[in-house]
């Protein structure tokens, strides 16, 4: 068998129709898990009485299993549990009218939530005590201060840690495929099915892959410009 | 007047306050002395709730708290009677000189941004940096970091302003703008309550030298009081050892 280079185009082509599954799953999932990535942080670092145990069990489990075995997970149970309810208070709700996709955006929003959390909490254990203590020092509240003053500098110091994630994100949602959701790689596959030239559809998939990781790395080094203007300290 | 009244405070077993009673008169500079670990930066952070006094009372003219019930209310309100100047000056690290100085006129204060441009600017020029409003603390000296941190106290007006050792940090070159900053905002009646080690500073500026030891106040004064003619031998140790003799003939 031969590489046949007009085909990794044709492939291209073909593929670049699945670009926004894989970008909504993306999207979705990074930003509940940031908010989710937030308060379990929170919660971490005021040791929340009641939630602090639940936040803890939170990140371990999540981050000591598969993010497959999530999505798995969710696919399975959820359904369980929905139609178990459903049946319970006489809903017309069924399971059955989830979109596949759904429970992707689910279970990878809970995976990316454990994981952006600890991103979170070294950028807020970043934030110099200091900070929060003048802005209490001039009779801001906690959450004044948390929002205008601890947050900001952050989210700045955690950016390549997020973008991190994001990527992350973005290649991990290719799992969504054993859900049946067509992104990238599933449609790279159904693209190839008929002629069996898997690795052209593959190495188009790869590069659309690439371009996208390049555009969030090209995003991260415009933000982290502006954010970082007043930040000349550090080793750089 | 302020008043500070049975303000104790343990961390766990270890006791650094001991009842201490303070009285601070309106417009008068009260410098707290003492060697490391005596409790006398820990009293000026009680004395704005950074640090929780474990008990006794504090009392800013007619508004009192006593620290055994106070509400997350009574803070907020002793926090906007109080501005502290920090060893570390504390600047928010991501806003300008000038939106360091405005942001509590914005969020606090609620005053319309206009008018905080204004009275911010006004004061960074009065500590003699109106060159540097949209200067980044990073991009500026200990000295002029510290000077708009005193900026950042005043603006809110408060009741006292409470030094922690402003000029510890600072290279010595530094140290003078900072004290002639603090010298110039107490000749116009600011009442202040400075922990400084700086003995020079404390004789010309104080009207009332308080020196503490291992949590309680070992003997207060007037400067010449405590300085000239300590009557405690704590205070005279204390004095020898960071006062260079000076009565010595060649």
């Amino acid at each position: 068998m031969k590489l046949d280079p007009s085909f990794i185009w044709t492939a291209f082509v073909q593929i670049l129709s699945a670009i926004p599954t894989t970008l909504y799953i993306t999207v979705v999932s990074v930003l509940a898990g940031f908010v989710i990535g937030i308060v379990v942080a929170l919660i971490r670092i005021y040791r929340t009485p009641g939630l602090y145990p639940l936040a803890v069990g939170y990140v371990t489990f999540i981050r000591g299993t598969p993010m497959l075995t999530h999505l798995l997970l969710i696919y399975f149970g959820l359904p369980m549990i929905i139609d178990g309810l459903a049946v319970q208070f006489g809903w017309s709700f069924r399971s059955v009218s989830i979109p596949m996709i759904g429970f992707a955006y689910i279970a990878f929003s809970i995976t990316a939530g454990a994981y952006m959390s600890e991103v979170v909490r070294s950028g807020l254990l970043a934030v110099d005590r200091g900070q929060i203590e003048a802005a209490h020092s001039i009779g801001m509240s906690t959450p004044q201060a948390l929002r205008r003053i601890v947050f900001p500098q952050a989210l700045a110091a955690s950016l390549p840690n997020l973008s991190n994630s994001v990527i992350g994100m973005l290649h991990g949602s290719t799992l969504a495929f054993t859900v049946s959701v067509v992104d990238i790689n599933a449609q790279a596959q159904i693209v190839a099915s008929t002629n069996w030239k898997f690795f052209e559809a593959y190495l188009a998939a790869a590069l659309i892959f690439w371009g996208l990781t390049f555009l969030i790395e090209r995003a991260t080094a415009l933000i982290e410009k502006r954010i970082n203007l007043y930040n000349r300290g550090g080793v750089a | 007047m302020i008043k500070l009244e049975h303000i104790s405070k343990s961390f766990g077993r270890h006791q650094v306050l001991n009842n201490i009673d303070l009285k601070v008169s309106k417009g008068e500079v009260v410098v707290i002395l003492g060697p490391s670990g005596s409790g006398k930066t820990t009293l000026l952070r009680c004395v704005n709730y950074l640090e929780k006094p474990s008990g006794g009372e504090i009392s800013i003219g007619e508004f009192k708290l006593d620290c055994r019930h106070a509400r997350k209310k009574d803070i907020h309100q002793l926090r906007q009677k109080t501005a502290m100047v920090f060893q570390q000056y504390n600047l928010f690290r991501h806003k300008t000189a000038l939106e360091n100085v405005m942001e509590g006129l914005l969020i606090v204060k609620k005053l319309p941004k206009e008018a905080a441009r204004e009275k911010s600017i006004a004061l960074l020029e009065k500590v003699g940096l109106g060159a540097k409003l949209d200067a980044y603390p990073s991009q500026l000296s200990g000295g002029q970091q510290q000077r708009v941190g005193i900026a950042r106290a005043l603006a809110l007006e408060p009741e006292v302003i409470l030094f922690d050792e402003p000029t510890s940090a600072l290279d010595p070159e530094l140290v003078g703008e900072v004290l002639e900053v603090i010298r110039k905002i107490a000749k116009e009646g600011i009442t202040m309550i400075v922990v400084t080690h700086e003995m020079g500073f404390a004789r010309d500026v104080a009207n009332h030298v308080v020196f503490m030891d291992g949590g309680v106040i070992v003997e207060e004064g007037t400067p010449s009081e405590v300085f000239n003619h300590p009557r405690e031998e704590r205070t005279k140790q204390f004095l020898k050892r960071i006062t260079p003799e000076l009565n010595y003939s060649i």
